[in-house]
């Protein structure tokens, strides 16, 4: 093989591995946007809340591997339940109140409710860098030391078997949103909310599990991630909400389904900038897909595979 | 006044311009965490022109101003249709792009006995037009604080003009604007080549006060609190967003005990606004009071 087809294979399969754990970040973040209609720019805060919790426990008392990973997923949860409290409570959709609101109250709630949750952001991220001041943390790794090689190709099989889960997971929760009863009725709630409420549904209360259930996902995946780095930054909160956003938003956002393949499609289109363009150029290349797709409004097609 | 009042006044001053940006922007129904970049721009162009071209100070915040607003336009024109929550993301996604295109570039001239011009994460040093023309503290507060009255008085005035009362109304509901035969993007994108102006203004003030600027201090948190500011001050009047800074910089600076606790207060007080006064400590209910006591007197 040659020089340029082994790093091209090597760049696909980096690039599909990064993709399933960004598809695994952008589930959680979907999934309170499609339910809510409203997006939660503390999503990453949230995480990196529980995250430096759950550490400031570990330090403290030294806790085994998976109640620490239950401490986090606690810790993310009531952070998540502030955020909702203070940014979204009272803040739901159109039909989800008593009667139809103009279009310019609908919008200006919908800003609102998504600059309280940056401002949550920053006051999230305060909270842990003053419980664990120094920039750089150690997480408990359970990182492999070695890694598969085929011929000149290596494979990372530990952040591989994560990418499959982080799929697996996007996949069994788009098919709990499909078959499911409570599940049927998140969708009820965010497909026709007006009539779901007729019915005699809560919405509100639906919407909320929606958004603790996204909160818990998040926690999840950012504990998956955080066992292989073995090592967390302040940063990292804002690392998960842009590579979520990104990965939610590549192809429309509309659906689980495009979630998944937006995430691979990202990590195909990282590890390629890295490869052809070098490290800076990967992150550019990350605001600048955003930014067009914002711009351009439309999801890029590649609409069959959604759930 | 001591140097210390005096260096926390400037730096209020220079925030205020971000947040008069923010306020102009939340007048027209856009949140825009993006204002950042602006203000990068802003300190870069005026640094390339007073320490690299030798242009005096005046020259080169002008050129920073001018570049602010051609390229505040020029990114509002694609994004200013798109929905709010879309805009404030886009906003976000730009001022990255931007932070890291600074990171990236190295343009250094030789000045005799030294390198001076951007030089990617390390930087852009010795912007020293204010020292090398003896220029004090206190003169430079000055200066700060006339550019800032000169902008809050043309905002002022501004908003009494019909273009104002048309930007407010867009605000509160663009269908009704558009029904009145207002060309609402276009107003969108002149508030926003506005506002990227203001901002460029403030980060050109910036790079001459620090002497030393790096694209690290252009950050997402300083388009957040930019917008902060506006949100916590009200947008009842242009005067009302200065009250979001002093309440920051000024109140919180002021206990130093509550340094470490600065964003977690003033994050909370944002979001506690956003719910109970979602206009802002001065809006317009508030002032429409105070006229209306005024006249009763």
């Amino acid at each position: 093989m040659s020089t340029w087809l082994i790093n091209a294979t090597q760049a696909t399969i980096d690039g599909l591995i990064d993709g399933g754990i960004y598809a695994w970040i952008g589930l959680g973040l979907s999934l309170s946007f499609v339910t809510l209609r409203r997006l939660n720019l503390a999503y990453g805060a949230t995480a990196l809340f529980g995250i430096y919790g759950g550490l400031w426990l570990h330090q403290k008392w030294d806790l085994p591997l998976p109640v620490l990973v239950v401490v986090i997923v606690v810790i993310t949860l009531v952070a998540t339940a502030y955020v909702e409290l203070l940014c979204f409570r009272g803040r739901t959709t159109v039909s989800a109140q008593s009667g139809p609101r103009p279009a310019g109250e609908i919008q200006n709630a919908e800003i609102v409710a998504m600059a309280a949750s940056f401002a949550i952001w920053m006051q999230l991220e305060q909270v842990a860098v003053n419980l664990l001041p120094r920039h750089l943390q150690a997480f408990p790794s359970i990182a492999a030391t070695s890694e598969w090689a085929i011929g000149e190709i290596y494979i990372r099989y530990d952040r591989g078997l994560l990418a499959v889960m982080g799929l697996l997971c996007c996949w069994l929760t788009a098919k709990w949103l499909t078959h499911s009863r409570t599940g049927l009725r998140f969708r009820a709630a965010t497909d026709h909310s007006l009539a779901a409420r007729l019915s005699g549904l809560r919405v509100d209360r639906v919407q909320r599990h929606a958004f603790y259930l996204a909160g818990g996902l998040s926690a999840v995946a950012a504990c998956s991630v955080l066992l292989l780095d073995g090592q967390v930054t302040p940063m990292f909160g804002m690392w998960m909400l842009f590579k979520g956003l990104v990965a939610a938003w590549l192809l429309g956002g509309h659906s689980l389904g495009s979630v998944m393949g937006g995430g691979l499609l990202l990590g195909l289109i990282e590890s390629y900038a890295q490869w052809l363009l070098g490290a800076q150029a990967r992150e550019f290349v990350l605001y600048a897909l955003l930014f067009v797709l914002l711009v351009r409004q439309a999801p890029v097609g590649w609409k069959g595979l959604t759930a | 006044m001591s140097t210390y009042a005096i260096g926390l006044s400037t730096d209020m001053a220079i925030m205020s311009f971000l947040a008069l940006a923010a306020y102009l922007l939340l007048l027209v129904g856009r949140v825009s965490f993006g204002l950042q970049a602006f203000f990068g721009f802003g300190a870069y162009a005026a640094g390339i022109g007073s320490a690299m071209l030798n242009w005096p100070l005046p020259v080169a915040v002008a050129f920073a101003v001018g570049l602010g607003a051609l390229v505040s336009a020029a990114v509002a024109w694609p994004t200013m249709g798109l929905s709010g929550l879309r805009y404030a993301i886009a906003s976000l996604a730009f001022a990255e792009m931007a932070r890291i295109a600074l990171s990236q570039w190295v343009w250094q001239v030789n000045l005799g006995d030294r390198l001076v011009g951007p030089n990617g994460v390390d930087g852009f040093r010795d912007i020293r037009w204010v020292l090398t023309n003896d220029i004090t503290d206190a003169q430079y507060l000055f200066i700060c604080l006339t550019a800032l009255a000169v902008c809050v008085a043309a905002i002022w005035y501004l908003e009494r003009r019909r273009i104002g009362v048309v930007m407010r109304a867009m605000g509160f509901d663009e269908t009704l604007a558009q029904h009145m035969g207002l060309n609402t993007h276009h107003i969108r994108v002149m508030t926003a080549a506005t506002a990227g102006a203001i901002a460029a203004l403030g980060g050109a003030l910036y790079a001459h006060r620090t002497t030393y600027i790096e694209p690290a201090v252009f950050e997402p948190m300083l388009g957040v609190h930019s917008v902060g500011y506006a949100l916590i001050g009200g947008l009842g009047a242009p005067f009302a967003p200065l009250l979001g800074v002093i309440l920051d910089l000024g109140l919180l600076n002021a206990f130093h005990d509550l340094a470490q606790w600065r964003m977690v207060i003033f994050g909370g007080l944002v979001a506690i606004f956003l719910r109970l006064k979602p206009r802002g400590l001065v809006d317009e209910t508030l002032l429409a009071a105070m006229r209306i006591r005024g006249a009763q007197r």
